[in-house]
């Protein structure tokens, strides 16, 4: 059966998966004695197996196969976890994530059998296991499920009912059934491989059996059955007045049933034996209850908790064009209000109450589908923790991630490009930031470096920041590298500010590293971040003190396809500036224009601060006389002020940005474009851009 | 046999009018035709994007191929039209023509190819000469006018 179609889902849930084996690993290792958390690994790694071994990739089966074998042991308290297995765990994990991306890239799975780490993982089995009644040990190819394979099968192989460990109720039961005549058989069903719904089939199978019989025991249990927690294969003993070959014709006809075999049972009743096996039994019993008992717990946990939230996966496509018709709304709604408040136009008081509720329905409906696009950042941060923890062992420093706020949303948009600048910078916190553990001790710092995520929203922006307590950025070392690259000479070196200094860290191609290693320091780094960011019309600022560490702040707008604006006029043209950057409007008189370095400043109320004249930026003539009064739009820009010179103001409005298409080689101050309520296009000003 | 029937396939063209000048667009790019309306102009472009319209709520770019092909600015007139081209990556550009005439349908037979000149900078607008009973008509090559932009 073809199984491609199922190929994005399965992925998707891979991934899932590999995430949250991530994180569980993680808390393993502070906590090696979780049983919750050994108790998701072992599903994570249970329901990994099961879905490799469904899409058919036999080397991330046989690798999750062997992992969950450990996890089985240490679940039963046979092996005990330390360091030495957690950094395995690890390696696994990097393993699968390679057979996931090439099964990503190319449907493979690729050709690397990890043999290494397969031996190493039955070591663990072997060296820990041996002293225990060895419930599952090396079975590795098959079932490992709750069957004890304590039983030397006899007759090996396929008979697999034969390792079926009854208890004394179905040793009675079996008993009885004989006494009365009936046959005892045991049925080892194998399905297909290529099998899907192989829960569905086992069903089938059940109900034929259950037909001419009746099923005494199952292995794995009925239950795990039904939720597909079984290979291919799963036995069962029953108690019928048919005879063999019956059974076996009933089973083979539920179609994608490979094979069965059927055999008789022999019923041991003697007293004498019966200790021993009771004995073993209640082992098994017991072993048994505890694997159930923790597949129940499992199954309550995402009923209790409501971790998992419902959800229903849905094509960003879908959502975009969705929010087109809202934007389309929105316009006509626009439309609506400026035709109202035309003169001359109806009065009509429920007119106006119409189109008031209309604003009011079209705002919450933007606002519900902005939600829909929000997504939290954890799916994006949430791979940091291990990454800083590969870092911390690759160079060698004690480091720790602390995280918050993984939980503000950003649009998904944003969301799916922010991963890798954050990458980049916490990099390059572990990398350049943190002085070696060494230097640490000797500058008084804690042995342990400490690296912060921390987002939180702000008005109507995101803010992310990479913070560590490590070297801070070294100034005269950037000014000195700028010197020597020619990047500025000498003399210009003189005149910079320590922030214009650091700004020339965003330069391509700079990098302070003294030497390169493959973490960081090739100079392709914190140059991208920035066009990246500022792609996201977003910010990147830096806060640093040599010795004490450095902050790198990212500010990123909530939302990017509706915005709150201010309208404005230059030169009879309609722009729009966002809100979120408009810190004043003052009205400024010419005669208080004074000039710095050439250029036009305003004293505003004690502030210096630079008039920039946006009829010349945009190549228009102004519509005012020189000695008219200026407005003044005060816009902000991290600390940065700067008075903008409009000619009108016309009000705020909530505009639609639409994109100027590709086509035009738009200059960096004009962001976009937006439809007013006449159908006429404004220009939206990037007042970033312009500072 | 194959050759023969290529000869006889037809492609449709709108005709547009640059001066005394015919021009081809392929109908298969061709989105719409809208009368002349307000131009947004979009400060520091391209010198031939002559502004942003809206069309049914989607912002568009409009040039003037005048200005492309290094013509005289164009006169807008009661016949200028904005003909709407859709390019193959999905997005729609507005070209101001002068006037649009009529569709015309054309043997490949009747279509010269032009070979390319990189002296002429008009020829790389043009990948064949129609031949019609009104004349020549030059035919655009969308992708190498359009496609590509330019400082």
């Amino acid at each position: 059966m073809d199984v491609t179609q199922y190929l994005e889902i399965f992925l998707d849930e891979t991934k899932e998966h590999l995430q949250s084996l991530s994180d569980q690993f993680m808390i393993l290792e502070q906590e090696p004695d979780n049983m919750d958390t050994i108790n998701e690994i072992f599903r994570s790694a249970h329901t990994l197996k099961g879905m490799a071994g469904t899409m058919g990739y036999k080397r991330l089966q046989a690798l999750t196969h062997d992992m969950e074998n450990v996890f089985s042991e240490v679940r039963n308290n046979t092996i005990k976890v330390d360091s030495a297995m957690v950094d395995l765990l690890f390696q696994v994990l990097d393993a699968l994530e390679e057979y996931t991306e090439n099964i990503q890239n190319t449907t493979e799975e690729g050709t690397n059998d990890n043999e290494h780490l397969i031996k190493a993982l039955n070591d663990y089995l072997a060296n820990g296991g041996s002293g225990a009644p060895a419930p599952a040990a090396p079975v590795a190819e098959e079932a490992p499920a709750a069957a004890p394979a304590a039983a030397q099968a006899e007759d090996p192989a396929k008979e697999k009912w034969r390792d079926i460990k009854l208890g004394d109720t179905e040793n009675a039961v079996l008993g009885e059934a004989v006494k009365q005549g009936k046959k005892c058989f045991g049925v080892s069903v194998y399905v297909q491989e290529s099998c899907i719904l192989k829960a569905a089939r086992a069903f089938l199978v059940f109900k034929a059996l259950e037909d001419i019989g009746e099923i005494i025991v199952s292995v794995p249990s009925a239950q795990d059955i039904e939720d597909e927690r079984f290979e291919f294969d799963f036995s069962m003993i029953i108690i019928t007045e048919a005879d063999a070959e019956t059974v076996k014709k009933a089973v083979l006809d539920v179609s994608e049933i490979e094979a069965a075999y059927v055999g008789e049972v022999e019923v041991k009743v003697p007293e004498a034996k019966e200790e021993v096996q009771v004995a073993q039994v209640e082992e098994t019993v017991k072993a048994d209850n505890g694997a159930q008992n923790a597949v129940a717990k499992q199954e309550k946990k995402p009923a209790g908790k409501p971790i998992v939230n419902r959800t229903v996966r849905v094509d960003i496509e879908k959502l975009d064009s969705l929010m087109n018709l809202v934007s389309e709304l929105i316009i006509a709604k626009n439309s609506l209000v400026s035709t109202s408040s035309q003169e001359g136009m109806l009065t009509d008081t429920t007119f106006n109450e119409q189109i008031e509720y209309l604003e009011s329905v079209t705002t919450n409906l933007h606002e519900s589908v902005m939600k829909v696009r929000m997504v939290p950042i954890e799916s994006v941060v949430q791979k940091f923790p291990k990454m800083i923890r590969d870092l911390s062992k690759k160079l060698d420093k004690k480091m720790t991630l602390y995280m918050s706020g993984e939980e503000t949303e950003l649009d998904r948009t944003v969301v799916d490009e922010i991963g890798d600048p954050l990458m980049h910078l916490l990099r390059n916190s572990a990398d350049h930031g943190l002085e070696s553990s060494q230097v640490r001790k000797e500058r008084g710092k804690p042995e342990m470096g400490s690296i912060f995520l921390d987002a939180y929203q702000e008005g109507n922006n995101v803010i992310i920041e990479v913070r560590d307590d490590g070297n801070g950025i070294d100034v005269e070392a950037v000014k000195a590298k700028a010197i020597a690259r020619g990047a500025i000479t000498a003399e210009q070196a003189e005149n910079m500010s320590d922030k214009d200094i650091i700004g020339l860290l965003f330069l391509p191609s700079f990098s302070t590293a003294k030497q390169v290693t493959d973490v960081s320091g090739r100079g392709v780094g914190l140059d991208v971040v920035k066009s990246k960011i500022e792609s996201l019309s977003g910010e990147v600022d830096v806060r640093t003190k040599l010795g004490e560490g450095s902050t790198f702040i990212i500010r990123l707008p909530l939302t990017l396809a509706i915005i709150q604006a201010l309208m404005v006029e230059v030169g009879g043209e309609k722009y729009a500036i966002s809100l979120g950057s408009i810190q004043t409007l003052e009205d400024i008189d010419p005669s208080e224009i004074e000039h710095v370095q050439a250029k036009e400043v305003i004293n505003l109320r004690g502030t210096v601060i630079p008039l920039i004249r946006l009829n010349e930026v945009l190549d228009i003539e102004s519509t005012k006389s020189p000695d008219e009064n200026l407005l003044v739009i005060i816009v902000k820009k991290g600390d940065k002020l700067a008075g903008l010179v409009v000619d009108e103001l016309m009000g705020q409005q909530e505009i639609v940005i639409k994109s100027l298409g590709k086509y035009i080689n738009k200059s960096k101050i004009i962001s976009g474009a937006t439809i007013l309520g006449d159908g006429e296009i404004a220009l939206i000003l990037d007042t970033n851009a312009l500072l | 046999m194959n050759e023969i029937r290529e000869q006889y396939e037809t492609t449709q063209f709108i005709v547009v009018k640059y001066g005394d000048e015919q021009f081809g667009v392929d109908i298969k790019y061709v989105d719409n035709i809208v009368r002349m309306q307000r131009i947004t102009r979009v400060p520091k472009v391209q010198t031939y994007i002559k502004g942003v319209i809206n069309l049914r709520g989607e912002v568009i770019p409009v040039l003037s191929l005048r200005l492309k092909m290094g013509l005289e600015d164009d006169t807008i007139t009661k016949a200028t039209r904005i003909i709407i081209i859709k390019l193959e990556s999905g997005e729609c550009i507005g070209v101001l023509v002068d006037e649009v005439k009529e569709v015309v349908t054309l043997e490949n037979g009747a279509i010269e190819k032009v070979a390319y000149d990189s002296k002429d900078p008009r020829a790389n607008f043009i990948f064949g000469v129609g031949k019609e009973k009104d004349g020549l008509i030059s035919l655009l090559d969308i992708s190498g006018t359009f496609a590509e932009k330019e400082a």
